[in-house]
């Protein structure tokens, strides 16, 4: 065998794996209720923030929790606490999306990305911010 | 019909004369110059027209941006797009970034680049000019075609910089419009406060200007397949390609650096979207150079050469596609939310189809030519190395592309949860593969290399990397087995091409160019695996206990609460915050960073003074600040601070009191003290507290004992006046805190006791993350090097060239 069919076949080999790794390694978009269906399993959800109900973080007691209830797309409410700190004008939020997955009774959200109301009236796309929950890596 | 008062109309309006000026210009230019395209040095009249429309166009977009700058240095709100991405209390170097802010500047700034590489090729393109230029210009016409803002059958072609804030249809119809005096006013909205630094005034310029350099490698090798010289443009392309490497590199590591400083992600790299689609053109262009000098002789790889050199320019419009069409949207914090897809799919499909059908045509007749490389050949390993390159740049794409995957095939996939992991399970290794390559290959010869004698020479950075990596990798604790190897391959790139560099060539800088890359890119990557690699979070949280994550391994735990006057051990120092200052629009929380003294006692080693801009309209930003040693950074960010009452006559009210029932021996925390009800105090003087007598009157004596040991004290007191009870409140004011007894339950014997503090008490915490970056300045040293190593590489060809031309 050539040396070129050696290492063609070792490109595809890559290519396929970088395919397949990308496929395993990415979330998928999902409303609350698919996620309940799932517990464990990693979900990209997005929604609006509910205000009425109670955001809360109290950094005496944990700086790295923060809970909050968020209605996804299809009307579902689901409480989810973010392991990390509350990022800076979340109240102002319009839309958020958060990744994570069901544990126990709550959404764990490792990542929130959060779209604020933007200062043009049509409500075209304002800002983005994005939090993520541990920098480890 | 309304008289405006004080509008600027008739900048715009030349401005729209230039915009189609420029366009229709480009679109000459590429007709006089197509009949013109053989390969020929032959001076013609259609090759004149061809050179003076390009002029004509290149006056016409320089033009234009003059007058867009003009109009944002005079705070011009009357057109939309300087209302929208400047505010007149903008410093210059902001004005420039607002230029660029917005997709309309974005494309100017990038067809001004075109236009200063597309002058100088006139003069050096020599018998290359008609058909270059024709491929070059013609995409000088889908570029001006983005400024257009005309809509023929509906269809909406560019996005016009000169439309007036009144006539923009987000404004439809609001009172303003019909105000005449609204310009006094109007103010505009400024720049986006992550933008407001002073790296965002130099990185976008020099990414599109590396983005710009690009297209020549494109057009000399679409040029090349059109009119089959299958090896002739590597010459004249090559210099290009390395001077592209170089400020493409720089300016990506530029951004790195706003990240860095200015983000808070807390690194320079998070494989954000916007981040991989200005790397992947790099990575392709580095294997594209690469490539294009194994064939500058012979032809062997010479299809993978001309795909490459093709795929460079394609993946700069791709990018611009993804960061700017939106579609990244949910994806990426920085992406454009408005823009242009249709025309940007368009102009990407159309190159795209170009270049795959002259490089299917006519790469077949090359393809069979192929014979194998030596093993032991410079080519081979260069080769492989492109190989891996390409790899690297198919993976991020393809991660990146999600979206755009999601598009096409309608799946819902969403990207990585985790992408730094993601990303770097792949990257990590291939890195591995690449500065293995750029280790051995520069020692090794084209055709056949004498497999002892290279050894031999190898041998001395072989050794001194592996020690060296071993020692660092145990002194630093790196654990990974991936981060080590890349420790060690990287180091040993580093010396191999130190040693090619001093030993071999002698210190000969001419022909130094590709070694000094190569150690300068081997620092990058050495300094990324000891920085970010390696970095330590040292605000951990010590005492808070994470319930719901205290599975997760991960569980995160960076973030620590400072109370004002707090400190707190973060390994290796204590910190203190010590004060917030307001100023101007920021607001300073200034940490000083101790460490212990021999006595024992705290000494100040530097203070960080992190901050948070207030921006009503974009939200509140935090920004990083971050103390450089030479062997570290340390870096501190603020993740949240109260933003509520921060001024002083604020700070000093008390907010609604809290009811408290206590018993007489409680104790209780305030936000910052300890308080105990000591006794009731029965005797009071009614007459000196303006009582009447048959007040029945009851004292409680509260005590406040703080940490640091302050001891204070309070009485308040309850009066019964017939049926009314009420309270004479006592305040301890150097803390903040008003007491009063407001009762009292005959049954519990429990005091109803009103607390109340000052806004201060609890506003003042922040939540901060502190980390260190080890060996973070081999990185930025490593940026500079290669961009000098790449730019001397791109001399010395040039030079070569010349050098040869003259001979013949």
């Amino acid at each position: 065998m050539k040396k070129s069919h050696i290492l063609g076949i070792i490109v595809i080999a890559l290519a396929i794996g970088a395919i397949i790794s990308t496929v395993a390694d990415a979330a998928t978009y999902a409303d609350f209720s698919v996620a309940i269906q799932n517990p464990g399993k990693q979900f990209q959800v997005v929604g609006e923030l509910n205000k009425e109900k109670d955001i809360i973080y109290s950094p005496k007691e944990n700086a790295n929790e923060f809970s909050f209830h968020m209605v996804d797309k299809n009307g579902n409410e689901q409480k989810v606490i973010f392991n990390g700190a509350k990022p800076q004008d979340f109240e102002r939020s319009e839309q958020v999306v958060i990744t994570g997955s069901l544990e126990g009774e709550n959404f764990l959200a490792e990542k929130i990305l959060m779209k604020c109301p933007s200062k043009y009236q049509d409500g075209e796309a304002g800002e983005l911010t994005e939090i993520t929950a541990d920098s480890n890596s | 019909m309304i008289e405006y008062v004080g509008e600027n109309l008739l900048a715009g309006q030349i401005g729209n004369f230039l915009i189609i000026l420029s366009f229709a210009a480009s679109l000459l230019s590429v007709l006089f110059y197509l009949p013109t395209s053989e390969i020929s040095l032959e001076m013609n009249s259609w090759k004149r027209y061809g050179r003076f429309f390009f002029r004509l166009h290149s006056f016409a977009m320089v033009g234009l941006i003059g007058i867009l700058f003009y109009l944002i240095y005079n705070h011009a709100f009357e057109y939309y797009y300087i209302w929208r991405h400047s505010s007149s209390d903008m410093p210059m170097k902001f004005i420039i970034s607002s230029f660029w802010e917005g997709q309309e500047g974005s494309t100017m700034l990038w067809t001004f680049w075109n236009i200063v590489l597309g002058n100088i090729l006139i003069f050096t393109a020599k018998k290359w000019e008609g058909s270059v230029m024709v491929i070059f210009t013609s995409v000088q016409v889908f570029l001006s075609a983005m400024l257009l803002g005309i809509f023929p059958f509906d269809i909406q072609i560019g996005s016009n910089p000169f439309v007036l804030l009144r006539e923009h249809p987000d404004m439809f119809n609001l009172p303003f419009t019909s105000n005449p005096n609204y310009l006094d006013f109007v103010e505009g909205n400024g720049l986006n406060p992550l933008l407001q630094n002073y790296w965002m005034t130099i990185h976008p310029p020099t990414v599109f200007f590396g983005f710009a350099t690009t297209l020549i490698p494109f057009a000399y090798a679409l040029a090349a397949l059109w009119k089959k010289q299958y090896q002739e443009w590597i010459k004249p392309a090559l210099p290009w390609t390395f001077f592209g490497i170089g400020i493409l590199g720089l300016g990506i590591l530029m951004g790195g650096a706003w990240a860095y400083e200015a983000l808070s992600f807390g690194g320079f790299w998070a494989w954000d979207p916007v981040e991989n689609s200005s790397l992947v053109p790099w990575i392709i262009l580095v294997a594209a150079g690469h490539l294009m000098l194994i064939n500058r002789t012979k032809m062997k790889s010479i299809f993978s050469a001309f795909a490459l050199a093709l795929s460079s320019f394609l993946f700069v419009v791709y990018s611009t596609y993804l960061t700017k069409s939106g579609i990244l949207g949910e994806t990426s914090v920085h992406s454009f939310a408005d823009g242009l897809p249709g025309q940007l799919i368009i102009f990407l499909l159309f190159y795209l189809f170009i270049a795959l059908f002259f490089l299917i045509k006519n790469g077949r007749q090359f393809l069979k030519k192929t014979e194998e490389d030596a093993f032991w050949s410079r080519e081979f390993w260069m080769f492989l190395g492109a190989l891996v390159l390409v790899i690297s740049a198919f993976q991020i794409t393809l991660s990146t592309s999600i979206p755009v995957i999601n598009a096409l095939f309608g799946t819902d996939l969403a990207p990585p949860a985790k992408p730094i992991e993601h990303y770097n399970s792949w990257q990590i290794p291939l890195t591995i593969l690449v500065t293995l390559f750029v280790a051995i290959s520069q020692f090794l010869k084209y055709k056949k290399t004498e497999v002892g004698p290279f050894f031999k020479k190898i041998a001395p950075s072989f050794i001194i990397a592996l020690a060296l990596s071993i020692v660092m990798a145990v002194q630093l604790d790196i654990r990974d087995i991936f981060l080590t190897t890349l420790l060690f391959t990287s180091l040993f790139a580093v010396l191999a091409n130190f040693d090619y560099l001093t030993r071999i060539l002698k210190g000969n800088v001419k022909k130094g160019g590709s070694a000094l890359a190569h150690v300068g890119f081997a620092m990058v990557i050495l300094g990324s695996v000891l920085s970010a690699g390696n970095k330590e979070i040292i605000s951990k949280n010590r005492t808070q206990v994470n319930i719901n994550f205290e599975d997760s391994e991960d569980a995160n735990n960076e973030n620590v609460m400072l109370l004002r006057n707090d400190t707190v051990l973060m390994e290796p120092y204590y910190v203190t915050y010590n004060k917030r200052r307001v100023v101007g629009k920021n607001v300073y929380y200034d940490m000083d960073y101790l460490k212990v003294n021999s006595e024992g006692k705290y000494q100040k080693e530097f203070s960080l003074s992190p901050f948070v801009q207030l921006n009503e309209q974009m939200g509140n930003v935090p920004e990083p600040d971050t103390e450089h040693f030479i062997d570290k950074d340390i870096f501190t960010h603020i993740t949240y601070a109260d933003l509520e009452n921060l001024d002083s006559t604020a700070q000093d009210a008390y907010r609604e009191p809290d009811t408290l029932n206590l018993k007489i021996g409680d104790s209780l925390f305030t936000s910052n003290s300890i308080i105990k009800l000591t006794q009731f105090e029965r005797a009071i003087d009614k007459e000196a507290m303006n009582l009447q007598p048959e007040d029945i009157v009851l004292g409680v004596k509260i005590t406040a004992k703080t940490l640091d040991g302050g001891y204070y004290e309070a009485r308040p007191i309850m009066v019964i006046r017939g049926n009314n009870i009420f309270s004479i409140n006592s305040k301890i004011e150097q803390l903040g805190l008003d007491f009063g007894f407001a009762g009292i339950d005959p049954e519990t014997e429990k005091l109803k006791i009103l607390l109340a503090e000052k806004n201060k008490n609890s506003g003042d915490f922040v939540i901060m993350q502190a980390i260190i970056f080890p060996y973070i300045n081999v990185l930025w040293i490593g940026i500079i090097v290669m961009v000098l190593g790449s730019l001397l590489a791109a001399w010395n060809r040039l030079m070569l060239g010349k050098k040869k031309a003259n001979s013949k």
